[in-house]
């Protein structure tokens, strides 16, 4: 299936702004997240069609999976 | 501190702490080794003094029984990973409630002046009346204990914040550290905003002007009152040596995710509080001319990734703190190497002095915010009302206020922040409550109970109502919305009076926020450095419940000094115009706020209830 992956900030370095990215059915952001190789401890918002998801939500054909590092402070 | 218990919430008179209280009309100083009465004065910082605001009867913040205090908290000095915090404590000059009586405020940071202080044995110093001249205290160690002196300090006036500690270095040499008010604060009849700087190890070695900033509610302007332009703390560093138990809580600090998103992105961090721009602008909510995003990537221009190419940014840190959460912007060299420093941007400085104005131009950003530290005013303050003057001259072109500037004009915007930091405009320097209630427009003036927004929309932030200092550094609910994806009424009500509030903790033992700021100080990480350093048992339970206390009887002081009900709102501008932009669910609507205050105030309400000493009363 196919799923746009969107990276905010520092997660761009080295990998991608916008991507569609083919992946097997059911994959959950997790999954997403560590095969990007983005360091867990900073991921702080996912989004899953611009609504707020969970890490162990699954995705789908289609889907548009947006992940932003922590929002602490200012 | 001297401690005689190692159980403080059980026997907290049995902790006593070292305060001079100074007389700066006849320039008498007493010292006294005073017993805490809670576990809140024990810990300090506003935990304390809020408690001694509350024995006087204040009712103009410039007037001679306004004290200033300053202090610091129970790990200030100590060898915890930031364990630098000053805190400065008064009536407020800019913060007032709709009775014109004014708040109690506190403000903090970081810098290494808050650890001198605390080496010369001094836990908490009273500024009493005003000096009929300028001077200066100079607060150091002897062998009798810690000595406080009021020096002329003549050759200080006019200068700047950064200036005035340079000249002071001279004086005192290396082992010496700074706070110091600018020209700012020196206005202080027009500058209500005025903020004190505090000198780091950086700023006195490299000679540039990498102060830190205690810079909300107007302490400076208290200062300048008072006549008192500067502190010098001079000791011998005093910190212990690193046990066990602190040195995993510090390597936690840096390496267990709280601070993640602080630390710079050659480190794998997200690279300091800067990249809030990136998380705001996926929603839209980047404050952009006063307040109004506009659903366009205007925001992006000063995201990082397109300043960096143009300058040099130097991730550095405070006094032996690990998360090195500050981005030092220079001017690029045509080699490639570092030039003039520039600016130190954070989010709220960098969006208020910048998106928010119209300025995308991050040269031009960086001049007003170093425009603004140097004349020590609160870049939040400053950047809100200047905002409030351009939004309102694009309302009425025909008649404008003060030069007419409009959003984006950098050159009308920079007169007018120089105008208002030499004391030349209190149109500006008196904040956008005064000045919007003279206009008679005042929906979108961008302040909450007198005190200006920071850069978090307020409709992401419904939670600003009831926080008791400022902004989202008293409440912290500023991410419950666009982090966590709350908005049910349950979420946030569990949020203002029980877990947010819970952030103002830093502001009393004397830790920066990013130690764990999603987290709080009642954990194990503080409850370990607390037995470290003091040999004392105080559990995460007994934390939570004086930091509660604390914040509510800062609440209680609101209410005492003629805030109502009603006044525990946003800017009217969040719903008589919703920002269709915004792409968050919209929780402050009218009956959103009307339901979220009746829950909230049955909560808080019964709770407040004997919080406060009796005016007058004599804690001792």
């Amino acid at each position: 299936m196919k799923v746009t992956i969107k990276l905010v900030g520092p997660f761009r370095d080295g990998r991608f702004k916008e991507n569609v990215r083919e992946y097997p059915s059911a994959v959950s952001v997790l999954e997403v997240v560590d095969e990007l190789r983005i360091p867990r401890p900073l991921l702080g918002i996912v989004l899953i069609n611009d609504i707020h998801a969970r890490i162990e939500d699954e995705l789908h054909d289609g889907d548009t999976l947006c992940l932003l590092p922590l929002l602490d402070g200012g | 501190m001297k401690c005689f218990t190692s159980d403080p919430a059980s026997e907290p008179a049995s902790v006593l702490y070292a305060r001079c209280t100074v007389d700066l009309g006849s320039g008498k100083t007493r010292y006294e080794d005073v017993p805490c009465r809670n576990l809140e004065d024990v810990l300090g910082g506003f935990g304390r003094s809020f408690q001694i605001l509350a024995e006087r009867d204040i009712r103009d913040a410039y007037c001679d029984a306004n004290p200033l205090i300053v202090n610091t908290g129970l790990l200030t000095g100590s060898s915890a990973m930031t364990g630098l915090r000053t805190y400065f404590s008064g009536y407020s000059p800019i913060k007032e409630s709709r009775k014109g009586l004014p708040a109690a405020i506190w403000s903090t940071g970081s810098g290494n002046f808050g650890a001198k202080f605390k080496w010369t044995g001094l836990d908490e110093l009273i500024f009493e009346n005003r000096s009929p001249e300028p001077v200066y205290a100079l607060i150091r160690e002897s062998v009798d204990g810690p000595v406080v002196e009021l020096k002329p300090a003549g050759h200080l006036v006019g200068l700047s914040t950064h200036a005035k500690m340079m000249a002071l270095q001279n004086e005192y040499g290396s082992n010496a550290h700074f706070a110091a008010i600018g020209q700012a604060g020196e206005q202080w009849e027009n500058v209500y905003m005025g903020a004190v700087a505090l000198s780091t190890d950086n700023q006195l070695k490299s000679g540039e002007d990498k102060m830190r900033f205690a810079g909300r509610g107007g302490m400076g302007s208290l200062m300048g009152y008072k006549n008192l332009l500067a502190l010098v703390a001079q000791s011998s560093d005093k910190i212990k040596p690193l046990t066990a138990e602190v040195k995993k809580v510090n390597i936690n600090v840096v390496k267990g995710g709280g601070s993640a998103r602080l630390q710079p992105i050659s480190r794998g961090g997200g690279g300091g509080t800067w990249a809030a721009y990136d998380v705001m602008q996926v929603f839209n909510a980047v404050p952009v001319n006063n307040f109004r995003p506009q659903g366009n990537d205007l925001p992006e221009k000063l995201f990082r990734e397109n300043v960096e190419p143009q300058f040099v940014i130097k991730s550095e840190a405070c006094f032996r703190c690990g998360i090195t959460c500050h981005n030092n912007v220079h001017e690029k060299r045509g080699d490639g190497s570092a030039g003039r420093f520039l600016a130190k941007f954070d989010y709220e400085p960098l969006n208020l002095l910048g998106t928010n104005l119209g300025i995308h131009d991050a040269a031009q950003a960086a001049s007003l915010i170093h425009l603004s530290d140097n004349y020590g005013m609160d870049s939040i303050s400053l950047g809100v009302t200047v905002s409030y003057v351009l939004s309102y001259n694009e309302r009425h072109p025909e008649q404008p206020l003060l030069n007419g500037a409009r959003f984006g004009e950098y050159a009308g915007i920079r007169e007018l922040v120089e105008q208002a930091g030499t004391g030349n405009l209190p149109e500006i320097g008196h904040g956008s409550k005064r000045l919007s209630e003279s206009t008679g427009e005042t929906s979108y003036a961008y302040h909450v109970k007198g005190l200006e927004l920071p850069a978090y929309q307020p409709e992401t932030n419904p939670g600003y109502a009831w926080a008791i200092a400022g902004g989202h550094m008293s409440m912290g609910t500023y991410g419950l919305l666009t982090r966590e994806g709350k908005s049910d009424m349950d979420s946030w009500v569990e949020g203002i009076t029980r877990t947010k509030l819970q952030i103002v903790g830093f502001d009393m033992i004397g830790l920066c926020k990013f130690f764990d700021i999603t987290k709080g100080i009642c954990t194990q990480m503080v409850v370990d450095c607390i037995k470290s350093e003091f040999d004392m048992d105080v559990t995460a339970e007994d934390l939570a419940a004086a930091v509660r206390r604390a914040f509510l009887r800062g609440l209680a002081l609101e209410l005492r000094q003629g805030y109502e009900k009603s006044e525990y709102t946003l800017p009217a501008e969040v719903w008589e115009r919703p920002n269709q932009n915004i792409k968050l669910p919209n929780i402050t609507s009218p009956e959103f706020i009307a339901e979220l205050q009746k829950r909230v105030w049955e909560i808080f309400e019964p709770e407040l209830e004997g919080l406060l000493p009796e005016i007058g009363q004599k804690g001792r």
